[in-house]
């Protein structure tokens, strides 16, 4: 049937490539990303990711600030994670000051950042199947979550930003209410992981949308300087709990687990068993705890004078006075690189001290800015949709992204 | 092998995983609830907790404890503490004349409890401060005390401040009853647990 022709002159249908701005106020990605996506009808030709609408100066504000002054700065980096980040940095500062914190305190460390990991990997799990469609996976990890930030709360009075660590130490000793909540918790939590799983592991939208997506092979994840579960999801074993132990990792048992094609999915499951990890951490960890001091004894230099004592010692007076204006005098001069394995990546503080109570410069390695800047080789090729799982997959946080 | 193709067969056709997942949708459907109705429900917050600020009142001299060294504000990482002093005319010793808090820059961080030497401020278990105004977030000495008055006097206060207040001569030493993990019931649960 001739008539049916629509363009009888032959003409040509033309198209063109149009550009499309996501973000920053777009509710999947996660927080200010501002991509602007070159789009050949439903394919991502090219893809430029904007950052810096969360930019604090976090690095500048820490050079005018005390160390301890400097320590609730780095609560608002990943803010779904501060303990680990206040524990990246307190270990950093210890190093730098050539101080140790005591086992007890470790040990309390140790647990506080597994918890934060799995509140933060359960957030992510929730979101990121959020994103990708699947509703009640969302609804259920916000339940888990709720208990860890009780937890939290019930330790150091706040739910998000906690400033816990000290230099030295931690703030103030755990309760026995709290040991045995959280023990509690550790019992649950492997049945509620299976929980998130019957939801999505093997729905088969989930499947479509996730395997063979985003894929980076083992080598290119190396170079991109990826770190985390976005890195062991293509495989590379490396993880700054094993590879440089801090606090008490190296008298826990855990396994790190890896992935195999590097794609959405790999990722998504080397998460799922970081958490079951985590729980065995924290187990451990409560199970081994010793009683003891929970600031460094030996540190007098470096951490707060007891309370008691100070309308008691001339000495403890004076060097509660120079410790919260000045900073620790005494700071060796130098500079040291410290990372932690925190729920993004690895997190790693670069302090150069010239010797005075403040950091002369206060560098942060920010898993989440190099995370970002992969964004573009994964979703360049692919469709615009599976830009979402992308900027899922990568687990990011603006607020540490942009510092 | 071909048991393995069947079942996969049969779980395509029949949508077992969903059918699944939606098993636990309807289970959880009937267990309790989770949520808190917010206003109507209030959740207490737990001792310790860093809501808005408050200033001491000594209960002995009714008036505040201030001993007016400005290390509160030294240590602020926000620098919202502004103290202004003036001399006793009587005693001749420096006395606190105006201390405000700019709530609005405050991070909750309660670097001012630990650093005041004489716990003359405090972190109270107020959550609920939002207001229509700036005005109404700039706290003066009064509304400060008024905190203290509302939220902390009495037995709620000093036991904040043997807990809280730290650190303490307890920070450096093992004390007696100092937490740690009591094996419940030892034996049954946990063999079975470690066994594996
Ligand atoms: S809680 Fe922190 S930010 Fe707020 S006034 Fe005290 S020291 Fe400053
Ligand atoms: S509140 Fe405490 S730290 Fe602040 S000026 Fe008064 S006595 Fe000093």
């Amino acid at each position: 049937m001739g008539e049916l022709e629509i363009e009888p002159e032959g003409k040509e249908i033309k198209t063109k490539e149009i550009s499309l701005s996501m973000g920053p106020q777009h509710p999947a990605t996660h927080g200010v990303l501002r991509l602007v996506l070159e789009l050949d009808g439903e394919t991502v030709v090219k893809c430029t990711p904007h950052v810096g609408y969360l930019h604090r100066g976090v690095e500048k504000l820490g050079e005018n600030r005390t160390y301890l002054s400097a320590l609730p700065l780095t609560d608002r980096l990943d803010y779904i994670s501060s303990m680990s980040n206040n524990v990246g940095y307190v270990n950093a500062v210890e190093k730098l000051f050539g101080i140790e914190a005591p086992e007890r305190a470790k040990y309390i460390r140790t647990i506080m950042s597994e918890m934060t990991r799995i509140s933060s990997h359960i957030i992510w799990l929730g979101t990121h199947a959020l994103d990708i469609g699947a509703m009640t996976v969302f609804l259920y990890s916000f339940r888990e979550r709720e208990w860890l930030l009780d937890l939290f709360e019930m330790t150091c009075g706040a739910r998000l930003t906690a400033s816990y660590p000290r230099i030295g130490g931690v703030r103030n000793d755990i309760s026995q209410q709290f040991l045995d909540s959280l023990y509690e918790f550790t019992q649950q939590f492997p049945g509620r992981l299976d929980e998130y799983e019957t939801l999505i592991d093997k729905n088969r939208i989930w499947l479509k949308r996730t395997k063979g997506i985003g894929v980076i092979s083992a080598a290119e994840a190396i170079n991109w300087g990826l770190t985390g579960a976005t890195l062991r999801g293509s495989g590379v074993n490396y993880d700054v709990r094993k590879a440089f132990p801090y606090d008490s990792y190296d008298k826990v048992e855990f396994d790190v687990p890896l992935g195999v094609h590097g794609d959405v999915y790999d990722r998504y499951r080397c998460r799922m068993e970081e958490l079951r990890q985590s729980n065995r951490i924290i187990k451990q960890c409560i199970e081994q705890l010793p009683p003891g001091p929970i600031l460094s004894p030996d540190a007098a230099k470096f951490v707060l004078p007891p309370k008691e004592d100070l309308f008691k010692s001339m000495e403890s007076l004076i060097h509660h006075f120079v410790l919260m204006t000045k900073g620790p005098l005494t700071a060796p001069p130098g500079e040291i690189y410290s990372a932690s394995e925190v729920p993004k990546g690895e997190l790693g503080f670069y302090i150069v001290s010239d010797g005075t109570g403040t950091p002369y410069r206060m560098r942060v390695r920010a898993p989440s800015f190099v995370h970002a800047s992969v964004l573009p080789r994964l979703c360049e090729g692919g469709l615009i949709a599976d830009v979402i799982a992308n900027i899922g997959t990568i687990d990011i946080v603006l607020g540490e992204c942009d510092r | 092998m071909i048991n393995k193709k069947i079942k996969k067969i049969i779980d395509t056709i029949f949508f077992t995983e969903i059918i699944r997942g939606m098993a636990l949708t309807l289970k959880s459907f009937f267990s309790p609830a989770v949520t808190i109705q917010y206003p109507e429900e209030k959740r207490q917050p737990f001792p310790g907790f860093r809501g808005q600020h408050a200033f001491v009142r000594d209960e002995a001299t009714g008036k505040e404890k201030c001993i007016a060294c400005g290390l509160c504000g030294a240590v602020c990482p926000s620098k919202c503490i502004y103290i202004y002093t003036k001399e006793d005319p009587e005693t001749r010793k420096k006395v606190i004349d105006r201390y405000e808090i700019e709530l609005l820059r405050c991070v909750y961080c309660a670097l001012c409890v630990e650093a005041c030497p004489v716990g003359a401020v405090v972190l109270t278990e107020n959550y609920e401060y939002s207001e229509y105004t700036r005005d109404a977030l700039y706290m003066t000495k009064e509304k400060l005390m008024d905190n203290w008055d509302r939220f902390m006097a009495g037995e709620k206060g000093r036991e904040y401040f043997k807990k809280f207040w730290t650190p303490g001569k307890d920070s450096f030493r093992a004390y007696p009853g100092q937490p740690v993990f009591k094996r419940q019931g030892a034996g049954n649960k946990e063999a079975g647990a470690e066994g594996k």
